[in-house]
């Protein structure tokens, strides 16, 4: 019967190995292909060649990437946090809390592809919007909405019940003890999970492909235009073979790095401002 | 004054509250007005069960049949969460029993970064090294069922290690102490005690996995070469949300095929309730027990 412990050793050695591996080298490989692609003018030119995209630069699809995923997170997360709040500090029925928490789990099982459906629907045809930034944000909005929620639920049950029952008891209103003590200690989390979520949104691809993002655009001037997005610009140059995979690399060391620098920069946020009941 | 505001906040919180969650019912709502007119020209069973799925009629007649996506959707996800639970289990048992504490806290974010990359470039890499190796080792152009599995497990791992992990911790805290008291080793104790005993956490986890696997679009649709095909591991097929990411560009607004996608999307987003539900079923088991 010493098999079976000497098994599980050497699984979880194989496991952890190939799990470390297989980081390594995901990041490797598109680091190294991709770093020598990288150049001020592929940094800040439009897209050009006979094939588009096969020359030139990515400057538009980095602007249109940031304006999707801003809008994305000022869309979700207002809706997030006041349900965080109203689930922690609110609501009083056990039931209610159940069944609030079923719905968001829902939501966020909702696949992705079926987010960019119901924004085609809703705000491309039903709303005349036609595709543009705001179409595809309010999708991204949708699928980081439970992200920035859940973040926000754990941070607020993280504040020491004393600390808001102290402040109850000396006469202060549920908006003072929320705004002046809740919020202010959990800022950092907040920050960061609402971050999260844009890094979250700036890879998804799914939600965009028919509601805003397009193969070309110039730099967008309102939420109201189409603009071009980095994820679908890489799908599209994967997708047109061999003459643009210099700039494929580009694109992807360029979309890899902008979600590692600002999950990386959120996470050290986080974890700067954390609060004194959670170091020891 | 002041307590007017009090209301006035209390009331911004509810409405906000209430606005999210008829965010789930307006998703369900378009879906289904859009997917429910493809039924008075299709008959639910021959949408689920055909295996043609003809949109457009080159050749005579148009067929909607759906039968080899979900088969595909269902058999890639499982691809995965197998493949993914060997490697992410064993991470797991390492993390939990070897690791020390410093070096756990190293390997949780460093597992945790594979998480933040886009499934895009998951599929630009799998189409770059893996479909590259599957034409070398002679399946024909590469693209198949399995390097469809083999980068959503790589994208389940982060997820499935941390949850794994969690609860193996857990058991570890309640059981280490009597399993050493009893003279039992620690690899012995992992395998008989511990594991068995996180198992229904596991299989939580699993489920959860199921479901973001199945939703998955875009690493699957690069590497699965998108053929309608009843799925078999070395060849095409072609999952239910890379139908809709394909072909939604291409159907026209109000046709038939526009309604089939849409319906499509439906089944898929009925799929991922019912996971969703199971899990919330087990939670709830769960917790009755232990209270």
């Amino acid at each position: 019967m010493r098999w079976i412990g000497t098994f599980t050793k050497i699984w979880a050695y194989a496991g952890i190995s190939a799990v470390c591996a297989a980081v390594l080298f995901l990041f490797g490989y598109v680091f190294f292909q991709g770093a020598g692609i990288i150049s001020v003018e592929f940094l800040t030119e439009a897209p050009k060649g006979l094939v588009l995209g096969e020359e030139g630069g990515i400057w538009p699809a980095i602007t249109g990437s940031l304006c999707f995923t801003g809008t994305a997170m000022v869309l979700a997360s207002v809706p997030a946090a006041a349900s965080a709040l109203y689930l922690v500090f609110y609501c009083r029925s056990q039931r209610l809390y159940q069944a609030i928490r079923l719905v968001i789990q829902c939501i966020s099982g909702i696949p992705s592809i079926v987010l960019g459906l119901f924004a085609y629907s809703f705000l491309v045809r039903d709303l005349n919007l036609g595709r543009c930034i705001f179409s595809a944000g309010v999708a991204l909005a949708v699928m980081i909405l439970p992200f920035i929620e859940v973040r926000a639920e754990k941070a607020f049950r993280e504040v020491p019940a004393e600390l808001v029952r102290s402040s109850y008891s000396l006469g202060c209103s549920k908006l003072y003890t929320i705004t002046r003590i809740v919020l202010p200690a959990c800022r950092g989390e907040l920050v960061s999970g609402i971050i999260l979520g844009g890094c979250y949104a700036m890879g998804a691809t799914a939600p965009m492909i028919f509601t805003g993002a397009v193969a070309y655009a110039a730099v967008p001037d309102s939420i109201f235009s189409p603009a071009m997005a980095l994820p679908l610009h890489l799908y599209l140059l994967v997708a047109q073979g061999s003459t643009s995979m210099d700039t494929a690399y580009g694109t992807a060391f360029v979309m890899m790095a902008m979600i590692l620098l600002s999950s990386l920069l959120a996470t050290a946020y986080a974890r700067r401002s954390q609060n004194r009941w959670k170091r020891s | 004054m002041r307590k007017k505001l009090d209301k006035i906040f209390a009331f911004f919180i509810c409405g906000m509250t209430v606005f999210s969650i008829l965010v789930l019912g307006f998703v369900i709502y378009f879906i289904v007005r859009e997917a429910l007119p493809l039924f008075s020209e299709v008959s639910v069973l021959d949408f689920l069960f055909g295996s043609r799925w003809m949109p457009v009629d080159y050749t005579g007649t148009v067929s909607f049949g759906i039968f080899n996506f979900i088969a595909a959707t269902i058999a890639v996800s499982f691809t995965a969460l197998a493949l993914a639970l060997g490697a992410g289990l064993g991470a797991a048992v390492f993390l939990a029993f070897v690791a020390t504490e410093r070096l756990r806290s190293f390997l949780y974010p460093f597992v945790d970064l594979l998480a933040g990359i886009p499934s895009v470039i998951y599929g630009f890499v799998g189409l770059q090294v893996l479909v590259k190796l599957f034409l070398k080792a002679g399946v024909p152009t590469g693209s198949c069922v399995l390097a469809a599995g083999i980068l959503l497990a790589v994208m389940l791992l982060p997820f499935l290690v941390s949850s794994c992990c969690e609860t193996m911790l857990k058991e570890k805290e309640k059981y280490e102490l009597v399993a050493c008291a009893l003279g039992v080793s620690r690899w012995y104790a992992a395998a008989t005690v511990i594991l068995p005993a996180s198992g229904r956490n596991i299989l939580l986890s699993m489920i959860l996995a199921i479901g973001r696997a199945m939703g998955e679009t875009m690493a699957v649709m690069m590497v699965m070469g998108n053929a309608n095909l009843f799925p078999r591991l070395l060849g095409k097929s072609e999952s239910i949300a890379s139908v809709i990411a394909l072909e939604m560009g291409t159907a026209v607004y109000g046709s038939t095929h526009y309604h089939a996608l849409y319906a499509a999307g439906m089944v898929l987003m009925l799929l991922l309730f019912l996971i969703n539900g199971l899990i919330g079923l087990i939670r709830s088991r769960m917790e009755g027990e232990t209270l």
